[in-house]
């Protein structure tokens, strides 16, 4: 956690510039500071070589100097710099001075410029200074040259010392920008700390909204968390109103039961017994078909469960149910039929499901009129169907009808989770889901069609086998 | 003073040149014998103090300071520390020059008075730098860079005879010279001495520091040639012809060399002149080569240190530098008694112009031009 924050992130990545920039600056404030001694101290060596000049002459037919010592003296700082100088004349000749000292090339310039330059003689790093003159005399112009040198003791004292004050300036700077950086980074990472510090202390059963005042981009975290929460206090209202459904519905046949064998109980026929044993056993096949539908509801409603699909035959599937239920519908008087097309319609599915969400819409239909019932299937999209004539559902409370114990009409024995638990089975197939009407006057009738995924493609080679073989 | 202390053969040279007044200069063969030098050495005087430990670290001095002078010094230091066995070696001041030159490697303190030629070594780097508790609390202006150190302050005077003062009033500035020399020119025909300026490298020294204290010393050179001052090369015999009163008046002599002179003669005065009086001080260095440089250090730690300075201020003629001590003796002392007119040579790069061959050409002409041109002037003047 400390190796990865925030805080040491936006810290490196501020500080890192800043440290190349302070370098940056360093160099140049000793590069400046180099510059500044050289030029103060090369006008001691331009004065120097001045009042030395003003003393060179023509005398007993040669050049001539009589050396004024405060030229030597201007060269030498409270430092004691070494001092040398030396008086060459136009041919190069020595004629006074340190006969050995070095010259610089000075070609290029004008005649009476002055010219600097780093030497290090006898093992003594000094700066050199050069001037190029000639007597003003009358007659005589004779060219010299004057070469003054001190070594660096003063001049590196004023860089450092130069060098110094910048120094301390800079690091007063840096100082400052560095608390400055601090106090920033947390004060512009005081929210998170506010968000994590509400976050921490909710009470862990509450889906209350966060409150909180926050910049914009912490805003937007909020309003998704808060958008989260809101999704699970519906999920939540959900589960709570179906529990209390599903108690009420239990309850209902279980406290008929109850006032049945009581009823019975008072009685001393034995016959009157077997007619309440007989409606005691009615009601709670009832009852237990209603256990059975919620336990498959909770199942398909829990997002954890992911069964492993299989490629089915719809066709097969509609087949066995009506195989299944035809007996039952004929008995109640209504007509079951099956329309599918030629071959096998292959989905991936898991046909147990499939036979459930059947069986459901056709005990739907049964119970709520119908008296023509058929089970579509068709080939693309690969199409799951149950048409009935019955009363239908007008189209704006078809979404309301896919609820739990929401149903159409009040009266009837219909438990209202058919249509919830077909729901549900689609959800699980990842199959779209309509309500349509039947389409066969005078009743509007009802469609209900599971529109499957055509996941299995035709090079598929189980899937190509049973298109041959069928 | 113990016998021991020296070698039998230094200590036997010694009393003969104390003896002769200093007037000798004896290089003893067995002096020579100590060392196998590529060249051989130049006149010089030796003391030698053997060291009385078993495993004694040479210590060689080359200087131009005589040797009843530096002997006080040599003995404390020798007590202080007997470990080191001491060679002191005096010479005349270009000698000493000339010798560290032609040998560069051989001593390992050189001692000498001409400043401007010490500082002219210094400044080549031929020096080393000495940094020590005791070097670093020395004057400033008395040191250069740690490499030359000042040990004495050593006045410039005048020796002037009681009688000539006695007759003309007291002498005790240059002023007072100027003006008597002008007023009494002819009566001082040729009883006045100094340096020369041209054979002598002292006298040298001297007329190019005053040439630049004041333009007023041309008209002194100028009374002074009128008065047909004899030059001489060196201190003592300006002291010797006082002393025999052939001269009346010595100027520029060195005060620590006339002190003991002019105590020992009472018809003699030193005179410190109080316009202005030169000071020179003695300069010491350790050269770069130096072959025992931890020796050289004790000594030249020694020399400015408290005991060091203490005994040349006792023996009250060199003049002790040592800011902290005062009494007779001293450079606070002197600098009370005289508290304008004290003028020590700065050590600073002008002394570089000394030593100007062209300079000294200049200043030797004019200097000539000056002295002698008046003499020349005489008849055109008597025409």
């Amino acid at each position: 956690m400390r190796g990865d924050s925030l805080h040491s992130r936006l810290l490196t990545w501020l500080l890192l510039p800043m440290l190349l920039v302070g370098t940056v600056v360093l160099w140049r404030a000793w590069l400046d500071a180099r510059q500044t001694a050289d030029r103060a101290f090369d006008r001691l060596l331009d004065a120097a070589t001045l009042a030395i000049a003003e003393q060179a002459q023509w005398q007993e037919d040669r050049l001539w100097l009589d050396l004024p010592p405060a030229a030597l003296e201007m060269l030498a700082t409270q430092h004691d710099e070494r001092v040398f100088y030396r008086l060459v004349d136009a041919r190069g000749d020595h004629v006074t001075g340190n006969a050995d000292l070095p010259g610089i090339d000075l070609s290029g310039r004008r005649a009476s410029d002055m010219g600097y330059a780093n030497i290090s003689w006898n093992g003594m790093p000094m700066r050199l200074g050069v001037r190029r003159s000639r007597l003003e005399d009358w007659r005589l112009r004779e060219p010299y040259e004057i070469r003054v040198a001190h070594t660096l003791e003063g001049r590196d004292a004023l860089s450092q010392e130069l060098f110094r004050q910048s120094l301390a300036y800079l690091l007063a700077v840096a100082v400052l920008s560095v608390a400055a950086l601090i106090v920033a980074i947390r004060l512009a990472l005081e929210p998170l700390t506010k968000l994590r510090r509400q976050i921490r202390s909710r009470d862990p059963r509450t889906l209350a909204p966060l409150e909180l005042a926050l910049p914009r981009e912490l805003a937007e975290l909020r309003d998704t968390v808060n958008e989260l929460l809101a999704r699970m206090r519906r999920v939540k209202a959900n589960q709570e109103r179906f529990i209390g459904d599903a108690s009420h519905q239990l309850r209902t046949p279980l406290a008929g039961l109850s006032a049945r064998a009581e009823l019975a109980l008072r009685q001393t026929d034995p016959q009157a017994w077997r007619t309440a044993l007989s409606a005691m056993h009615a009601t709670s096949q009832g009852a237990s078909r209603l256990a059975m539908q919620l336990l498959s509801l909770t199942r398909l409603d829990n997002p954890e469960y992911q069964p492993q699909l299989t490629p089915t035959g719809l066709v097969q599937v509609a087949r066995e149910a009506v195989m299944t239920h035809w007996q039952r519908c004929q008995r109640s008087g209504v007509d079951l039929g099956l329309d599918a097309p030629e071959g096998e319609v292959t989905v991936l599915a898991l046909d147990w499901q499939l036979g459930e969400a059947l069986a459901n819409l056709i005990d739907n239909a049964c119970r709520y009129g119908a008296r023509h019932v058929t089970i579509v299937v068709t080939d693309t999209p690969p199409t799951l169907s149950v048409v009935d004539d019955g009363p239908g559902i007008p189209s704006e409370r078809r979404l309301l009808a896919l609820r739990p114990f929401h149903r159409g009409q009040q009266s009837g024995e219909g438990s209202g989770l058919g249509l919830a638990i077909v729901d549900g089975i689609a959800r699980t197939h990842g199959a779209r889901l309509t309500l349509a009407d039947g389409g066969t006057a005078p009743s509007p009738g009802l469609s209900v069609s599971m529109e499957f995924q055509a996941t299995v493609t035709p090079d598929d080679p189980p899937v190509t086998t049973r298109h041959s073989l069928s | 003073m113990t016998l021991s202390r020296y070698a039998s053969s230094s200590w036997r040279r010694l009393g003969a040149v104390l003896l002769l007044g200093l007037a000798g200069v004896v290089s003893s063969a067995m002096a020579q014998q100590d060392e196998t030098p590529q060249q051989p050495l130049p006149p010089h005087e030796q003391a030698h103090f053997a060291a009385k430990t078993d495993e004694g670290v040479p210590l060689i001095i080359h200087a131009a300071l005589d040797i009843p002078y530096a002997m006080p010094l040599l003995e404390d230091f020798h007590q202080r520390h007997p470990q080191y066995d001491i060679t002191y070696r005096n010479f005349s001041t270009l000698d000493v020059h000339q010798r560290f030159l032609d040998a560069p490697a051989e001593a390992d303190v050189v001692i000498s008075s001409a400043m401007p030629w010490q500082y002219l070594l210094v400044n080549a780097g031929h020096a080393q730098s000495i940094e020590t508790p005791t070097t670093r609390r020395w004057p400033s202006d008395a040191k250069w860079r740690h490499e030359l150190f000042a040990f004495t302050f050593e006045p410039i005077v005048m020796v002037v005879s009681r009688a000539l003062e006695e007759r003309v009033g007291p002498i005790n500035s240059h002023a007072d010279l100027l003006s008597l020399l002008v007023e009494q020119s002819d009566a001082l025909q040729g009883r006045v001495v100094t340096y020369s300026p041209v054979s002598a490298g002292a006298g040298y020294t001297y007329a190019i520091e005053e040439s630049r204290l004041s333009p007023r010393y041309w008209d002194l050179v100028a009374a002074l040639g009128r008065a047909d001052t004899q030059l001489v090369d060196t201190t003592s015999s300006m002291l010797d012809g006082l002393a025999d009163g052939r001269f009346d008046i010595g100027y520029n002599v060195l005060g620590s060399y006339a002190r003991e002179s002019v105590a020992a003669s009472p018809s003699l005065r030193m005179v410190i002149p109080d316009d202005y009086a030169l000071v020179i001080r003695r300069l010491a260095f350790v050269p770069r080569q130096a072959p025992h440089p931890s020796a050289a250090r004790r000594f030249i730690d020694y020399l400015l240190g408290s005991h060091g300075q203490r005994v040349i201020a006792e023996a009250n003629e060199l003049g002790a530098l040592h800011p902290e001590l005062d009494g007779p003796g001293t450079a606070n002392a002197l600098r009370r008694a005289q508290p304008e007119g004290l003028r020590p040579t700065p050590l600073s790069p002008g002394l570089l112009a000394t030593l100007d061959d062209l300079k000294r050409r200049a200043l030797l002409s004019r200097w000539q031009r000056e002295f002698h041109d008046q003499i020349a002037g005489k008849p055109v003047h008597g025409r």
